[in-house]
């Protein structure tokens, strides 16, 4: 048997569907005449896992799992992890910082964009986003340990 | 009609001051940038840009987020003819005939009928809103709980039934959203659910993150910059008016996608995205020539775009009249008003008429704006899409996390973005549309409080559904639709939805 793009799909669902009803343990049903708190989260949890076993039954129509492109899965992966360090960082080193080095490493690990341009780019930007911000939107931004 | 003209005058008075004027131009401006960006949509745009209305009063908040939607639908034709990339997705059809008449040299004419049919469009769809909104808010009043758990999950069946993609896929979204709905404190017997002992996780999973993660980060996400092709059709300004042959085949396009875009934005769903894939099907089925579809019909562009800006203003009357959003940018909207103090029911009109009205009347003053920002500033806007993507996609994922931070600085809430990118660039690999996801969190505590009233109000009688007129009707008609998908499903039957589904990816035929 092939395995199919829904197959995986309708099973990531069931495994959810699961998962929620295992978290929902504590949580009382009630009855119809008093839903309780987890009334409607294991009808919808029952409702995922049927519609994802009625996905992988019909899994046939959807295409093989091997010819899913991935090729942009490294760009992906690696805008993540840079987003993500960038996340981390954000209330550490507050906006400017942390934004005008996201921003050049995105523009040089990733897109291969020459040293200087990356940099001039990443401050401009980010120092005209700082303004508009602060002082035409009146919008305090994230400050860092040097106070801005 | 009396006191509906003097409200709108009033209207008039409240939008024509200069701080509103100023904030409608700021809002058609970002929006039509919005919509000519591809890889940032409406709802992206709205949420990053909801924390520079915190300064502003709830009129100008509304004024200028309002405007940036409507904006968008205007904008997102010119991606979609001058580049054959949709710059949202209600933009989609519009590419397939508008870029072939680009392409024979008729890029001005496109431009202009899709302007010009999205003003006819948006003014009609603002004066059917003046009207129907108020009365409609007075019937609003009578809805209780089974009401408005029967006008939801009709709107759950009828995003399910319109979409392009499997019945399954869509329920299976609209189920995950709801269930993300669920984390939080359940506001009727105050127990935590889900949210694993983080305090912030006690309001729930806001619209914000999830929208701004699913539609832009995962957009990113999906799209390497060297996939992006940076060709762009550069239109003559003295080639913009349309040939008078050209204009006798728009009328009835225009006329129909307005009219059908107004009735599918009332309806709850992804009505601006649905009602231009449902024009072009019925454009082409009505057309005396179904064969120039895809290779430069006019009707392929007058219909769609009317549609989507009929839709767009549609979409209004529920959330203005109900209190219901109807679309996670309606509910983004009202997340708006309500962080400004203005809760949005069928109570808005009386209890904040300046709001109500002063909004309205903005509508009549944005379209025009639009119309003249669209045709004679179409060269610098096309300037904009020149700047390589490289470039465009970091300053995108800035704004990203500043507009998730900003709305509650929470840096919790940026991680659930980045989650739910991840999220939606998975989805998009296995053929699932976010949207009904969406959709899905928005209503999940309005339709969990609503149905758990119903059941206690008839004491555990579930056909409580039935007995009262109007949640018979519409649970009727989310029946039938259910009942018409399952035929189709069952048969395996190629129907108007696959067929548009193939047009979508490309292969109109």
């Amino acid at each position: 048997m092939t395995l199919r793009a829904d197959h995986v799909a309708g099973a990531a669902f069931v495994g959810f569907g699961l998962l929620v009803i295992a978290l929902s343990g504590d949580l009382p049903m009630g009855g119809l005449s008093m839903p309780g708190s987890g009334f409607l989260p294991k009808i919808l949890a029952g409702l995922m896992i049927f519609f994802g076993l009625v996905l992988i039954a019909r899994a046939g129509e959807s295409r093989p799992f091997a010819e899913v492109e991935w090729t942009d899965a490294k760009h992906a992966a690696a805008v993540t992890a840079i987003t993500a360090a960038g996340i981390a960082a954000f209330e550490l080193l507050g906006f400017l910082i942390t934004m005008v080095l996201l921003m050049f490493l995105l523009l040089v690990a990733i897109e291969r964009r020459p040293l200087h341009w990356a940099a001039l780019y990443s401050l401009g930007v980010v120092g005209l986003t700082y303004v508009t911000f602060e002082y035409l939107l009146k919008t305090p931004l994230v400050t860092g340990p040097f106070g801005f | 009609m009396e006191g509906t003209l003097h409200s709108l005058l009033h209207g008039f008075a409240v939008a024509l001051q200069f701080d509103n004027v100023w904030y409608a131009f700021l809002g058609c401006l970002v929006g039509t940038l919005v919509g000519v960006l591809p890889g940032i949509g409406p709802l992206s745009g709205i949420s990053i840009l909801l924390p520079v209305t915190f300064g502003m009063n709830a009129t100008q908040a509304i004024i200028m987020l309002a405007g940036i939607y409507y904006g968008s639908q205007y904008g997102g034709s010119t991606t979609s003819i001058l580049m054959r990339i949709p710059g949202e997705a209600s933009s989609v059809m519009t590419c397939i005939d508008g870029y072939a008449m680009a392409k024979r040299g008729r890029a001005g004419a496109a431009l202009c009928i899709a302007a010009v049919g999205s003003w006819i469009a948006g003014t009609f769809g603002v004066v059917v809103l003046t009207v129907v909104a108020p009365p409609l808010a007075t019937l609003a009043v009578r809805f209780g709980p089974p009401e408005y758990t029967a006008l939801l999950i009709l709107g759950l069946i009828f995003l399910a039934y319109m979409s392009s993609s499997s019945l399954i896929r869509t329920l299976l979204m609209a189920c995950l959203g709801l269930l993300l709905g669920m984390i939080g404190i359940d506001n009727m017997t105050g127990h935590f659910r889900y949210s694993f002992n983080l305090a912030e996780l006690g309001d729930g999973i806001g619209i914000v993150p999830v929208a701004v993660g699913l539609f832009g980060l995962g957009e990113i996400l999906s799209t390497p910059s060297n996939q992006v092709v940076g060709e762009v059709i550069q239109p003559k300004l003295r080639d913009l008016l349309p040939s008078r042959q050209e204009w006798r085949e728009a009328a009835f396009p225009i006329g129909r996608g307005t009219l059908l875009g107004f009735i599918i934005g009332i309806i709850p769903g992804s009505a601006h995205v649905i009602s231009s894939f449902l024009s072009y099907a019925l454009e082409k089925r009505v057309s005396k020539h179904p064969e120039q579809f895809g290779k430069g019909a006019v009707a392929g562009v007058a219909g769609p775009e009317s549609a989507n800006n009929a839709a767009s203003t549609g979409a209004f009357v529920p959330m203005l009249a109900l209190g219901i959003p109807t679309s996670p940018i309606t509910a983004v909207l009202i997340g708006a008003l309500m962080l400004h103090g203005v809760s949005v029911g069928p109570t808005l009109v009386n209890d904040h008429p300046d709001v109500f009205w002063g909004f309205v009347a903005s509508m009549y003053v944005g379209n025009l704006m639009l119309l003249a920002l669209n045709l004679p500033l179409v060269s610098v806007f096309v300037t904009v899409l020149r700047i390589p993507y490289a470039y465009l996609y970091p300053l995108i994922i800035m704004f990203c996390v500043i507009g998730v931070y900003e709305v509650n600085n929470s840096i919790v809430d940026v991680w659930i973005m980045l989650v739910m990118g991840v999220l939606g660039y998975w989805l998009r690999k296995f053929n699932f549309d976010p949207a009904p996801l969406v959709l899905g969190l928005v209503i999940a505590p309005i339709l969990e409080q609503s149905l758990r009233q119903s059941l206690i109000m008839s004491n555990g009688d579930y056909l409580i559904f039935f007995q009262r007129p109007i949640a018979l009707v519409l649970l009727g008609v989310a029946g039938g639709l259910l009942l018409l998908s399952a035929i189709a499903l069952i048969r395996h039957r190629t129907d108007w939805r696959t067929k548009l589904a193939e047009a979508e990816a490309g292969e109109p035929g």
